[in-house]
């Protein structure tokens, strides 16, 4: 009897592959950047908005944005904040970590191209918003103007300091705005809260798409703030988290409504919220 | 129609046992489940469902996934071997067929194939045994369930008195059969009359109905005696949440996955301690349009399938079909 036509067995998609963290960055009192890679090279190929699956084994797992990544390496901005993150901020570049995905839908980057993108971003939730913004600064003809508006508690808590006060400002076309809650000595920039920044900035929505992460109570005011400037809800888009375990849209707890939001999501339009139950 | 005495159902359970683990329905301190056939066990085929639904054959309450070692930073990880042992579930009712099918669409469908849930469906075969009496829970009809003959079963089984009756369907199921001819008579024989419903609601229209009711100050009435106590997520047939967590030893482990409760505040709670659901009011909801809307708009199909394990089992007597009625008469603004 033949046995040449075995089929390759298909990966488990539950079960993770070992990763190293190679680097780590400390980008605020509470927020590292962790680099990871595998024997193999980079663990899987992310689109940006993509979710990863990372743990440490013995702790636990739990689901994060892949903020970027090079050519062998994903990177995962994390904040400080339960069992596992704790776990992660003590660990040192070479310790071993398990890793799986990628996960979610992503950013729709065939929808922005051609666009002008205004990004607007409060504390972490700049991790996921900086995979798109690296996406179109490495394919900069595809995309029209960009705008960044960022800002977090202090000088201290802005994430990603390099890129904000130094790579992207160099980006052609590409303008940085950066607000800090309150003020502080030595800071000579915008101080406030990012939605009234944002309506001080008032970038005209014609062309645009605009693409908002950060604490719940900051996107709701951004939301507004983006309404009464005439955006429409089809050209504003947001990544969502909730609490996931499996990723693949079996283990149930992320849904909102029948959407899964590790499968569907994590990135929706405000068009498609505003039909959705209001629950995360 | 096959035929077979019933008093010689060990030998047909033992010829199948040769070849498979064979699920029965059986009697544990006043629970019955499906557990597997050894000689002696003692089988509840005559009363109805089972108080646990059959979904751990495919779904196991808790499950191993992988193991892994991690020394000081070093780590590895073992995957566990599948489980493709043979299964044949003897004695599934129509209402757990169905729920079976619903797994699988959860499970096989839209875009990932749950490996741990696939190895052991496509090895598992399901005998289906068709009512011929209705439990005062039962209301499987108002999703369209044959309680007499179980569609999507690979073999029927009928309660004809003094013997029992088989009709293989599928291929597997002939397979099946053929492992016990011998133990076979040929007879005419028709099915019997399946056992009509003792209760009854109409499921028309529930989930447009539903889709306009999310804030409907009823979710605060029907919630206020609900317990979270998670007894109806546990006995539902087509309940699938699990959770994933570790079992350390020292330096090792393994990863298992169990179910879980959207009745449980854990289930959604998040580090930092964001809650998208934080009372009673917000999970006995979420249940209930899983089943009645959500599924339904996911799947094409309701997530319920009338066993009435839920409202048979349920502390405080909190009933679907109540539910259901509520829901229908209440009288929407028209907006």
């Amino acid at each position: 009897m033949s046995s040449s036509a075995t089929a390759t067995p298909v990966a488990n998609p539950l079960v993770p592959v070992v990763g190293k963290v190679i680097k780590i960055v400390q980008e605020t009192p509470d927020v590292k950047t962790f680099h990871v890679t595998t024997d193999q090279g980079k663990p899987f190929v992310p689109m940006p908005g993509q979710l990863g699956m990372l743990s440490i084994a013995p702790v636990g797992e739990a689901m994060f944005s892949v903020t970027s990544q090079g050519p062998d390496h994903l990177e995962f901005a994390i904040k400080k904040t339960g069992i596992l993150t704790d776990a992660l901020h003590e660990i040192e570049p070479g310790q071993a970590v398990a890793v799986r995905g990628p996960y979610g839908n992503g950013f729709p980057v065939d929808f922005c191209k051609g666009k002008d993108i205004l990004f607007i971003g409060g504390g972490i939730g700049l991790a996921p918003v900086r995979s798109l913004i690296n996406y179109c600064v490495a394919n900069r003809q595809d995309f029209g103007n960009l705008q960044i508006i960022y800002g977090a508690r202090s000088s201290a808590d802005l994430c990603f300091k390099e890129d904000l006060f130094e790579n992207w400002p160099q980006v052609p076309n590409c303008r940085v705005d950066v607000t800090i809650d309150r003020a502080e000595e030595g800071w000579n920039g915008n101080v406030g809260f990012v939605p009234a920044f944002l309506e001080k900035l008032n970038p005209s929505p014609e062309g645009k798409v605009a693409v908002t992460c950060g604490p719940p109570i900051m996107i709701k005011f951004v939301l507004a703030a983006l309404a009464k400037m005439g955006y429409v809800p089809e050209q504003i888009i947001t990544t969502l988290e909730l609490r996931m375990k499996c990723g693949i849209g079996k283990c149930g707890r992320c849904n909102i409504g029948s959407c899964y939001v590790c499968l569907d999501g994590p990135v929706f339009t405000l068009a498609q919220l505003n039909t959705m139950p209001n629950e995360y | 129609m096959q035929t077979i005495q019933k008093s010689r159902v060990p030998d047909l359970l033992a010829a199948l046992a040769k070849d498979a683990t064979v699920f029965v329905p059986a009697k544990d301190n006043g629970v019955s489940s499906f557990v597997p056939w050894v000689p002696g066990v003692e089988l509840a085929l005559g009363e109805g469902n089972t108080t646990l639904s059959p979904k751990g054959v495919t779904f196991p309450q808790t499950e191993k996934m992988y193991c892994y070692k991690a020394p000081g930073t070093e780590l590895s990880i073992e995957e566990v071997p599948a489980d493709s042992t043979r299964r044949v579930v003897f004695g599934i009712r129509p209402c757990d067929v169905k729920g079976f099918y619903l797994m699988d669409q959860l499970f096989l469908t839209r875009g990932y194939e749950d490996t741990f849930y696939k190895t052991k469906r496509d090895n598992s075969v399901l005998i289906s045994l068709g009512c011929i009496q209705a439990m005062p829970t039962c209301f499987c009809e108002a999703f369209g369930i044959n309680p007499g003959k179980a569609e999507g079963a690979d073999v029927l089984m009928y309660d004809l008195g003094d013997f029992y009756g088989f009709e293989a369907v599928t291929a597997k199921g002939e397979g099946v059969l053929a492992l016990a001819g011998g133990l076979f008579s040929t007879a005419g024989g028709n099915p019997p009359a399946a056992a009509a419903n003792s209760l009854q609601v109409d499921v028309e229209g529930i989930t447009p109905k539903l889709q306009k009711m999310f804030e409907h100050p009823l979710w605060a009435e029907i919630c206020r005696t609900c317990l979270n106590c998670g007894t109806c997520t546990y006995v539902c047939p087509t309940c699938h949440c699990f959770d994933i967590n570790s079992a350390n030893r020292g330096q090792e482990g393994y990863k298992y996955r169990c179910w879980d409760s959207c009745m449980f505040s854990d289930y959604t709670l998040m580090a930092g301690g964001h809650q998208p659901r934080p009372t009673k009011k917000e999970r006995v909801r979420n249940r209930f349009l899983h089943k009645l809307q959500y599924y339904p708009e996911r799947f094409g199909d309701f997530g319920c399938v009338g066993c009435g394990r839920c409202l048979a089992k349920c502390p405080v007597t909190i009933d679907i079909t109540r539910l259901i009625r509520q829901f229908k008469e209440v009288a929407l603004d028209v907006q």
